[in-house]
């Protein structure tokens, strides 16, 4: 079998490797009802448990759409043989509604590994699947001092 | 095979129906049997069946990569003899 190819790492003028995902409500819904919300609670934080609530309950979209952002974001890090940090990458509603990321401990050093200081993420979802699309900040590299002058 | 190990394969058949058996040296992950959705109820069901607790940020890939690993990991005191159902 031929070895297969190796992405370059992130970082440098021009890259962004994206991450993408796709999450099925009725997947969400199963997981939902069958374990209830102690389930999510691995996944999600208090915080983001708490941008998914109703008054009637759990938005399950937005839980959906939670997830798929979690899930974009992390692919943009390009990590191997690690699973999701599902409570170290926070996505968070912000004023104005759109998501926001916060990476803490495992992910903010896997980041840092990646020359990534941030994520960007947008969410969208509809009847039956949320997806979202994350791209990183690359942190600047630092100029040559010959240039500077 | 060890009963909680046999749940294990059973449980990953159960959502992989174009599958009639899993190899104990088959990827999980290359394979798509698990993915990172899934991976959290894998872990739920992982921690009933072997009865301990589980900390998913510990958790290291290898660890769960095929049955085999599953069974040196988790069900080590219970003489599974995995591969066949």
């Amino acid at each position: 079998m031929p070895a297969r190819p190796v992405a370059p790492p992130a970082g440098g003028l021009g890259w962004a490797n994206l991450g993408m995902d796709i999450v099925s409500v009725n997947r969400v819904r199963r997981l939902l009802a069958e374990y209830g919300e102690p389930f999510f609670e691995r996944m999600l934080t208090p915080g983001e448990l708490a941008d998914c609530r109703t008054s009637t309950g759990l938005d399950v979209l937005s839980l959906c759409g939670r997830i798929a952002a979690k899930e974009a974001a992390f692919k943009t890090l390009r990590v191997r043989g690690r699973f999701l940090p599902w409570p170290d990458i926070v996505v968070r509603r912000s004023e104005g509604g759109w998501p926001l990321v916060e990476l803490h401990r495992s992910a903010a050093v896997m980041a840092a590994e990646s020359g990534i200081t941030e994520i960007t993420v947008s969410i969208s979802h509809d009847v039956d699947y949320a997806v979202a699309v994350a791209a990183p900040i690359i942190a600047p590299t630092s100029v040559p001092s010959s240039e500077t002058q | 095979m060890a009963d909680g190990l046999q749940q294990v394969k059973n449980w990953i058949l159960d959502r992989h129906p174009e599958r009639n058996d899993i190899a104990p040296d088959l990827d999980l992950i290359e394979n798509r049997l698990i993915d990172s959705l899934s991976f959290v109820e894998f872990v739920f069901l992982l921690e009933q069946q072997s009865g301990t607790s589980i900390q998913m940020e510990t958790l290291e890939v290898d660890e769960i990569r095929t049955l085999a690993a599953i069974e040196t990991h988790f069900f080590a005191g219970t003489r599974a003899e995995v591969g066949q159902a």
